[in-house]
């Protein structure tokens, strides 16, 4: 599964850095490193949605607050 | 003509508990290649001091850039000055330094410490004619100019910080020659080097300067080109003709922005790769562009290279953060003070829906703004500036 975080200058406004620190130590915990790729992107024209997370293709708008069960619901149940 | 240039920076401390400086640094350029930097010293501190190196550094600077003789310079201060109702004199020092065609250096001085040549990081002690000229022992030098060539100017505070506190006798010349060329590294900028000798001096006197403090240097260099691109055009047409006349520039190039560097990418058939490593947690990480030196994201990196610029201006005391750091901004404020010596803007003017929210600290105002008070900044470091709009 290839998940990517929008790094651009709103996204990170919003709370980027927040979003993948979170998403990085959740993978860990989860021990899901070999099943989960995390990845940046600069802008991926969702700006006004921000924090703006792919997963497999599919937009999806985080912030820091929804940021856990958004790995609950989207990451670790799908794969 | 030849691929020289010269850098200058300078930066002074003040007498402990003044608030104005009794040193005065005056820079007048003669185009493009020839300058003459004047450092004056005034009698005593406070208003007075400044009043007298202030006057001093500026007559002589003017009169030596419209090609008057020392002679005439030194007679007219004699005339102009005020006299000191306390000491009944009108004494400023002076060091001139004057660089023609960057090929040649003048070196005029008059009580101030002698001017410090380092070559290859060596002392290089050039050899010195005296003139009296009104009575006063003038040391005249000329040399041509050799790569790499750093001269250190100064006013007495350097040399006579530390006298009874940490040193007996203060930082004479001679120590202060060995501290510069124990820290002499080729990359360090003329405000680097002046800003490490007055440190130096501050921390000599315990943080309470018994004289007001001044250095200045002059750094001979080779030209360097970087380029910088930030923000798509306005006109989606005109973005072919940004990206070829972008990337045909000599030099390292710099790319700054989401969209820009996405569409760059696509312009170099290449793929941007987001890195993940917060550096700097204010700073957005960086990316990789086959092809491109540096891929950074735009407003909010720009805006601390501007803070960083003002620094380096006034106390540079950002330095120690951006001179090591890893951060895009770090990395983009040590291409462009440190390495370049002519910078070229290629700025879009496309408008960033996004960035119009009233919720978002960033604007288009602000992206032209930035762009603009940092290449004041930059003409302020000596640097030649080009700045392009689509």
């Amino acid at each position: 599964m290839k998940v990517t975080i929008c790094i651009g200058s709103s996204c990170h406004l919003k709370g980027s850095r927040q979003v993948v620190e979170a998403l990085q130590n959740h993978v860990r915990e989860a021990n899901l490193q070999d099943k989960v790729e995390l990845g940046g992107a600069f802008c991926i024209g969702n700006c006004q949605n921000g924090v703006s997370v792919t997963v497999d293709g599919v937009v999806h708008s985080v912030n820091p607050d929804n940021v856990d069960s958004f790995f609950e619901n989207e990451i670790k149940s799908k794969v | 003509m030849n691929n020289l240039c010269t850098e200058i920076g300078y930066h002074s401390i003040n007498k402990y508990g003044e608030q104005l400086c009794g040193d005065h640094i005056e820079v007048i350029e003669q185009g493009e290649n020839s300058f003459v930097m004047v450092l004056a010293d005034g009698l005593g501190s406070g208003v007075k001091a400044c009043i007298l190196s202030t006057l001093t550094s500026k007559i002589i600077s003017t009169m030596m850039a419209a090609n008057m003789s020392v002679e005439d310079c030194v007679s007219t201060i004699a005339a102009t000055l005020p006299v000191c109702d306390v000491r009944k004199i009108a004494y400023s020092t002076f060091t001139i330094i004057r660089v023609v065609n960057n090929e040649e250096a003048e070196i005029i001085q008059y009580d101030n410490p002698h001017v410090i040549l380092l070559r290859n990081g060596k002392n290089y002690d050039y050899p010195q004619t005296v003139t009296e000229i009104g009575g006063k022992q003038i040391y005249r030098a000329k040399l041509k100019l050799e790569l790499d060539d750093v001269f250190i100017a100064m006013s007495d505070g350097a040399i006579y910080a530390g006298v009874g506190m940490e040193l007996n006798y203060g930082w004479q010349r001679e120590n202060i020659i060995d501290f510069a060329e124990a820290f002499y590294t080729k990359e360090y900028t003329a405000k680097t080097i002046a800003t490490l000798i007055l440190d130096e001096c501050h921390r000599l006197y315990g943080y309470h300067a018994g004289d007001d403090t001044t250095v200045g240097a002059i750094k001979i260099r080779k030209r360097e080109s970087i380029n910088l691109m930030i923000g798509p055009p306005s006109k989606p047409e005109e973005l072919k003709k940004m990206h070829t006349l972008f990337f045909s520039k000599e030099g390292k190039h710099i790319v700054c922005g989401g969209t820009t560097s996405k569409l760059a990418a696509e312009y170099l058939g290449k793929e941007v790769v987001p890195l993940l490593d917060y550096f700097d947690p204010e700073i957005p990480p960086i990316a990789k562009i086959e092809g491109v030196d540096l891929t950074t994201e735009g407003v909010i990196t720009i805006s601390k290279v501007l803070e960083n610029a003002k620094s380096y201006l006034d106390s540079n005391e950002e330095y120690m953060q951006w001179s090591s750091k890893k951060d895009g901004a770090s990395r983009i404020s040590r291409m462009l003070f440190e390495e370049a010596t002519d910078i070229n803007f290629f700025v879009g003017m496309a408008v960033n829906p996004a960035h119009q929210n009233p919720n978002l600290p960033i604007n288009f105002n602000i992206k032209m703004n930035l762009v603009g008070e940092l290449s004041k900044c930059l003409k302020q470091m000596g640097k030649r500036i080009k700045v392009s709009y689509f």
